[in-house]
């Protein structure tokens, strides 16, 4: 009994014992047994590797920053390494420039052009100068102090981005009007 | 004693005749309806995908179970959820007590162990279930984890000591050992490095936070005679300088450990060699 | 073959594999069953795959089996500590040397102000480098990642002679931000 049901084939086995003679004919009886609804293929273990490599390749990969909590762990970062690339190609950028045309970009065209602009657009641009700036660098105090291993909790992590924060809004207040 | 004695023949009096317990089987004051709890109807969104279908996106499905039918934790809802509507939805979990560290995923934005993980009971908000970030999803909520052991045996986390002591064991003092509470704990369920943003960009070759702090685990440990071996192998720009001190790791931990200040402590002996 | 490059140098390699892998199968209009695979020869690619021709780095298939543990790459501390040092160390020094060049801007100092040109430069090369190795790395852009660390050298190179001109035949960075800050 066990081993019929381990074979899988009790169920067929019960329906023949319960069935006219006719059926429990031999031949009857094993078209039943090996008329099987799923197809098997027999594989070498050697295989396993192909197999698994090949669903592996249909393997999704799982959503992540779009679905990750924003929190003042990764943000602060990410907008930590946008200013300094930020930064650094406007330094890039006039650089280049100087060294292409240097008539152009000479000092005193660039102060001349910037003193023509209107006021809104001068303390607009001092302020999308002037916060990168401030949060850049104060953040980098922030790392080194972690370098150091100051700070290095989550508690600390916090703390220390709070002032960061604070210490960007008044600094870039601070440069752009009192500078 | 004597209370045992005097009560005796009281329960004796008030045993009723056996037709009529036939009819009340029990006291009057356990019939009573239960207060009953209001239906608190919630709202689960759950990322399925299932290999057997591969060519179908993954989604997320929305399942609703009563919240007082349910467990506290969220791995109690999942269970429910996989009991009594969709048994095909899939996840590992084992030990329901925070020491397994099968059932990290991401709940809510966080990657959390869903068994310590208590559900919002705020029925307003649903709350979104996704597999671990930036992993091949093997089905529905089970991530394939192979990477992860694999850079986990890389750092050869057993102890390595060529002059062994020649009779008993180690000795380690108490402030050596004290150097290795908060590693040790680690139970290795990967919350922490697929967390970290430089681990989704570069984990074939960035180690990840819960590898790097087992790495210190034990660089840091007095017994252990390869601490050189164990540091020379970070010397390089992958393994484990791709951390930026992002936090993420320390933040998210579900066991409270920092894998940040380890990472750092490693950088820090690395600097001073 | 220059769209296959194209394709190639701006796609991460793994994305490569897999989009290959799938139009593949798409052509014929069949799709290889996981089950049948192997003695389907409608499938080329899984025939003769093992492990190693479908590692791509970041890819779903990995180096080795389970139980093998993963490689590190060629221990270096010019790549390790002493470039996380130095970065460090040059980090913290632009603090003093800001503070230092805006106290002596539009004096005859103008050696401060250019040593804080230099250093700036080399933060901001670090920076990007730093950035590139972390999102456009050689080893799963085997085009565009050489080409990107290349074209950041040479344009570093040039941004060191530009700030060298401005600061020996101009006024130097920080007086210009200066003026240009109240202009």
């Amino acid at each position: 009994m066990m081993s019929s049901k381990a074979l899988g084939l009790s169920a067929s086995l019960r329906a023949a014992t319960f069935t006219p003679k006719i059926l429990r004919n031999q031949a009857v009886l094993r078209n039943i047994v090996q008329r099987r609804t799923v197809q098997t293929t027999s594989y070498p273990a050697s295989k396993a590797t192909e197999i698994l490599n090949q669903q592996r390749l249909r393997r999704p990969s799982s959503p992540h920053f779009t679905i990750y909590q924003p929190q003042l762990t990764w943000i602060p970062s990410i907008f930590n390494r946008i200013t300094g690339v930020g930064l650094s190609v406007l330094l890039y950028g006039f650089s280049l420039a100087y060294l292409v045309a240097p008539g152009t970009f000479d000092s005193v065209h660039v102060v001349e052009f910037v003193a023509g602009l209107p006021d809104a657009v001068k303390l607009a641009g001092k302020t999308i100068l002037a916060a990168p700036f401030a949060f850049h660098s104060l953040n980098g105090i922030r790392h080194l102090a972690w370098d150091m291993g100051k700070f290095m909790t989550v508690k600390g992590c916090y703390n220390t981005i709070y002032a960061v924060l604070g210490g960007t809004v008044a600094s870039t207040l601070a440069l752009v009007f009192y500078m | 004693m004597q209370s045992l004695l005097t009560q005796a023949p009281r329960f004796a009096a008030r045993r009723l005749p056996n037709a009529a317990r036939a009819l009340s089987t029990t006291p009057a004051r356990a019939q009573a309806v239960p207060t009953e709890k209001p239906v608190l109807m919630k709202e689960f969104k759950i990322y399925r995908w299932n290999p057997d279908e591969p060519e179908k996106k993954p989604t997320l499905q929305s399942y609703k179970i009563d919240l007082n039918q349910t467990g506290p934790m969220l791995l109690d809802a999942l269970i429910k959820i996989k009991n009594e509507i969709d048994p095909t939805l899939t996840f590992r979990r084992s030990c329901r007590e925070g020491i397994c560290g099968s059932c990290a995923m991401n709940i809510d934005g966080q990657n959390t162990l869903a068994c310590l993980c208590r559900i919002d009971r705020n029925t307003g908000k649903d709350t979104k279930v996704y597999p671990l970030p930036h992993m091949y999803i093997v089905k529905d909520l089970v991530p394939d984890l192979t990477l992860f052991y694999k850079q986990y045996k890389s750092i050869q986390p057993y102890l390595q000591n060529d002059n062994p002591p020649e009779k008993g064991e180690f000795i380690q003092s108490q402030e050596d050992r004290k150097k290795l509470d908060g590693l040790y704990e680690c139970i290795l369920c990967a919350c922490c490095s697929t967390s970290c943003p430089s681990y989704w960009w570069n984990q074939d070759e960035y180690l990840g936070p819960a590898t790097l702090m087992q790495a210190y685990r034990w660089i840091a440990d007095s017994r252990d005679s390869y601490g050189a071996e164990r540091k020379e192998k970070l010397q390089n720009e992958m393994s484990m300088y791709r951390c930026h001190t992002i936090f993420n790791c320390s933040r998210t931990c579900p066991k409270g450990l920092n894998p940040a200040a380890a990472i750092a402590k490693i950088k820090l002996e690395l600097a001073a060699e | 073959m220059a769209s296959a490059l194209l394709v190639r140098s701006t796609i991460p390699r793994a994305l490569v594999q897999r989009s290959a892998l799938r139009s593949s199968a798409i052509q014929g209009r069949y799709r290889c069953p996981v089950s049948s695979i192997v003695s389907d020869p409608r499938c080329e690619i899984a025939r003769h795959s093992t492990n190693d021709a479908l590692y791509v780095p970041g890819g779903p298939v990995y180096k080795g089996t389970v139980n093998d543990p993963t490689t590190f790459p060629p221990a270096s501390r010019a790549h390790g500590s002493y470039h996380w040092a130095f970065e460090r160390i040059l980090s913290a020094s632009l603090i003093p040397m800001t503070a230092a060049a805006y106290v002596t801007s539009g004096s005859n100092y103008p050696i401060v102000d250019g040593l804080l040109g230099i250093s700036l430069v080399m933060h901001s090369h670090i920076g990007f480098d730093s950035s590139l190795v972390d999102y456009v790395h050689k080893r799963k852009f085997p085009i565009l990642g050489p080409l990107a660390s290349w074209t950041l050298r040479a344009t570093t190179v040039g941004v060191l002679v530009g700030v060298y001109q401005f600061n020996t035949n101009d006024i130097g960075l920080t007086e210009l931000i200066a003026k240009v800050w109240t202009a």
